[in-house]
């Protein structure tokens, strides 16, 4: 069992519980030990990076420094827009010791700890698309039965490629891998490496639904019985929104959407009050169905 | 060597549009558009496609291969063409076509004159001694002045994909320059106009105009230096500014984020009325959390001493994005160094370059 640190973000610990219980139940099964971060914040999920550029820099350090403190190498994060802060913060205090020094001397006057630069940020998806897969292969015996998915990466754990460099950012495979490792069949679409518009979603309303709607139409069309995403932000629009769409332009798709743990935890066998499917406002019951015939 | 290429042919004129394959040799140095050349001159003359200086200077020759806006004269096809693939080269998006590879940049420039991209000086009148700008006042727009007018940013990006009339990543990152310029006298006047509906916050952060732009300017940076300016300077109106806003003091605060209340905070109360119905839907799913009590992160003192601490230090606004820069300008070195050739660690190599900021350390270092 790896021990990881564990940094949940915002929305796994509100809106998206379901999603902070269905990995805590799922990583233990693919061989992690999750040791949450308390003491620590939100990301900024770009709008800090945006409204106060130093404050983001140093709340990132900050978490990074308490992962640093938990003896782990990885920090494990279940979020696109997490993993784009976080990384991005490492990297700039990794390469730059001017820069870190100066962050650390802040962070020390209020009683963080210094960051030395020890910490990978890995998103879930690629632990287990990439050193776990073998683990994932063995637990993910229950199976999909062939149920067709439809990956949706999500914006910021593509992009820029130069700071995530798991996947081809134009030919990912992890979903995919994922999917068919579980028994599923993996739907291709174009719009699975898009915008689901959320970051402008109550700002920009009616810009963000025009994006919103591309993947879910694809899919739709592509025959997906369920959408999976690694991100709860992609999520929470995907499926809340859904409601919005149909109001603006009369398309109900009952398209119900998965976030990565609960693909996995159904193919390996967790149980409801694991998966917390009732948490979702788009029915999940025809997938259900399904795989229990 | 041998090179396969599939080519969308369309005629804005008579609406006929084919996809057409091509086999041509080439030279194996040969780039995509040295390859549209001798498809050009060899195989067929009707081709259209836009070419200038074959230097990645002029910014003529932005198109897609296999749906990804790229420049022709910079993509080499050897790798593509040794694994056997034939890409599918297509005009640009976002643009109206004019014929093949063509597309009409007349709405590109219209974004661009919109944003006035010019110097506006501090002043009236000739000055009588020169205006000497620093190397630190340069480095805060040295990406955004690398931009060559390709397109490509624009040709991939989501939120104008939604919204034609969005200013786009290319005449923000412009505005940007300008911004940035010590020399200008326009900033607040800038901001303003740039913060108005279809200006920056209307940007999505899909991170596709970073991806795509051949030559490092990173659009989306220089969009978010644009917010971090605006927010500075007081220019937070936008719902975009006042949902960044709400970040900030949510992280202070309680550390985490307030979600329940970001929409009003957004939105305004009266506006914010009108998604009551929405938010019962998503309350009877457990997906509103409620704001009392609030959930607090541990230790949270922490976080605001250190909002108060580095708010003394002054790096507001974009200085506090472009410190991070020269870390991420080391990030493509970096990995070059890890998995290819070092052209300056081979015997007879050039001296190796200093970064600007190296410099200015040694010479501070010499001077004292």
């Amino acid at each position: 069992m790896k021990k990881v640190a564990y940094y949940k973000g915002c929305l796994a610990s509100l809106s998206a519980k379901e999603l902070d219980i269905s990995t805590r139940a799922l990583a233990p099964k693919v061989g992690y030990e999750l040791l949450e971060l308390e003491s620590v914040t939100c990301c900024g999920a770009g709008d800090i990076h945006e409204a106060e550029p130093d404050y983001y820099l140093h709340l990132n350090a900050r978490i990074l420094s308490y992962a640093e403190a938990t003896g782990c190498d990885t920090l494990m994060t279940v979020c696109n827009v997490c993993t784009l802060n976080l990384r991005q913060a490492n990297y700039q205090l990794q390469i730059d010791t001017g820069l870190r020094e100066r962050v650390n001397d802040n962070l020390e006057q209020v009683g963080v700890p210094r960051y030395l630069g020890t910490v990978e940020v890995k998103h879930f998806l690629w632990l287990i698309a990439g050193e776990s897969f073998a683990e994932l292969q063995a637990v993910a015996h229950k199976g999909l039965k062939g149920l067709k998915v439809a990956p949706f990466y999500g914006c910021q754990i593509l992009r820029p490629s130069k700071l995530m460099g798991f996947d081809d950012p134009d030919k990912p495979t992890s979903l995919e891998r994922i999917i068919e490792a579980c028994g599923g069949e993996a739907i291709d679409y174009p719009a699975k490496i898009k915008c689901c518009g959320f970051p402008i979603i109550q700002a920009r309303e009616d810009t963000a639904l025009a994006e919103l709607i591309q993947p879910i139409e694809q899919a739709k069309e592509a025959g997906a019985d369920a959408m999976v995403t690694p991100c709860p932000l992609c999520h929470l629009s995907l499926d809340a929104w859904q409601s919005k769409l149909k109001k603006k332009t009369g398309k109900d798709f009952q398209m119900p959407i998965l976030h990565l743990s609960q693909l996995v935890g159904v193919a390996a066998g967790l149980t409801d009050s694991e998966l917390k499917f009732r948490r979702h406002v788009v029915s999940v019951a025809p997938v259900v169905e399904k795989l229990s015939v | 060597m041998q090179v396969g290429l599939k080519i969308w042919r369309y005629d804005a004129k008579t609406g006929d549009r084919a996809l057409k394959e091509y086999e041509i040799t080439a030279p194996e140095e040969a780039t995509l558009l040295d390859c549209l050349d001798i498809v050009k001159d060899r195989h067929d003359g009707s081709l259209a496609y836009r070419k200038s200086c074959r230097m990645m200077i002029c910014g003529s020759c932005g198109m897609r291969m296999d749906g990804g806006a790229v420049l022709a004269c910079k993509t080499r096809m050897y790798e593509i063409a040794q694994a056997g693939h034939v890409p599918v080269i297509s005009a640009m998006g976002n643009l109206p076509i004019v014929k093949d590879l063509v597309v009409d940049m007349e709405p590109f420039w219209q974004k661009m004159r919109a944003v006035d991209p010019y110097l506006r000086p501090r002043y009236d009148q000739a000055q009588e001694r020169e205006n000497v700008v620093s190397q630190p006042q340069m480095d805060v727009i040295h990406k955004e002045s690398l931009c060559i007018n390709c397109g490509c940013c624009v040709s991939e990006c989501n939120s104008m994909e939604s919204d034609p009339d969005f200013l786009g990543p290319a005449a923000l990152a412009k505005g940007m320059r300008f911004v940035g310029d010590p020399r200008d006298g326009a900033t607040i006047e800038r901001l303003e106009r740039y913060s108005e509906p279809h200006g920056l916050w209307d940007c999505t952060r899909c991170y596709f105009c970073n991806e795509r732009c051949p030559k490092g300017v990173d659009p989306r940076d220089a969009i978010a230096k644009l917010g971090a300016e605006a927010m500075k300077n007081g220019i937070d109106r936008d719902m975009g500014a006042r949902h960044a806003k709400w970040f900030v003091t949510s992280a202070k605060t309680t550390g985490w984020l307030r979600e329940t209340e970001l929409v009003p905070k957004t939105q305004g109360i009266i506006a914010s009325i009108k998604e009551v119905k929405f938010a019962m839907g998503l309350a009877v799913k457990g997906k509103v959390p409620p704001p009392f009590p609030p959930h607090v992160a541990a230790d949270v003192h922490e976080s605001r001493a250190l909002f108060d601490l580095v708010k003394a230090q002054g790096r507001d606004g974009a200085a506090g994005i472009v410190q991070g820069e020269r870390a991420l300008g080391r990030i493509e070195a970096h990995h070059e160094a890890a998995g290819g050739r070092d052209p300056y660690n081979e015997p007879d190599s050039a001296p190796r370059p200093f970064l600007p900021s190296e410099r200015e350390e040694s010479e501070g270092v010499a001077a004292t």
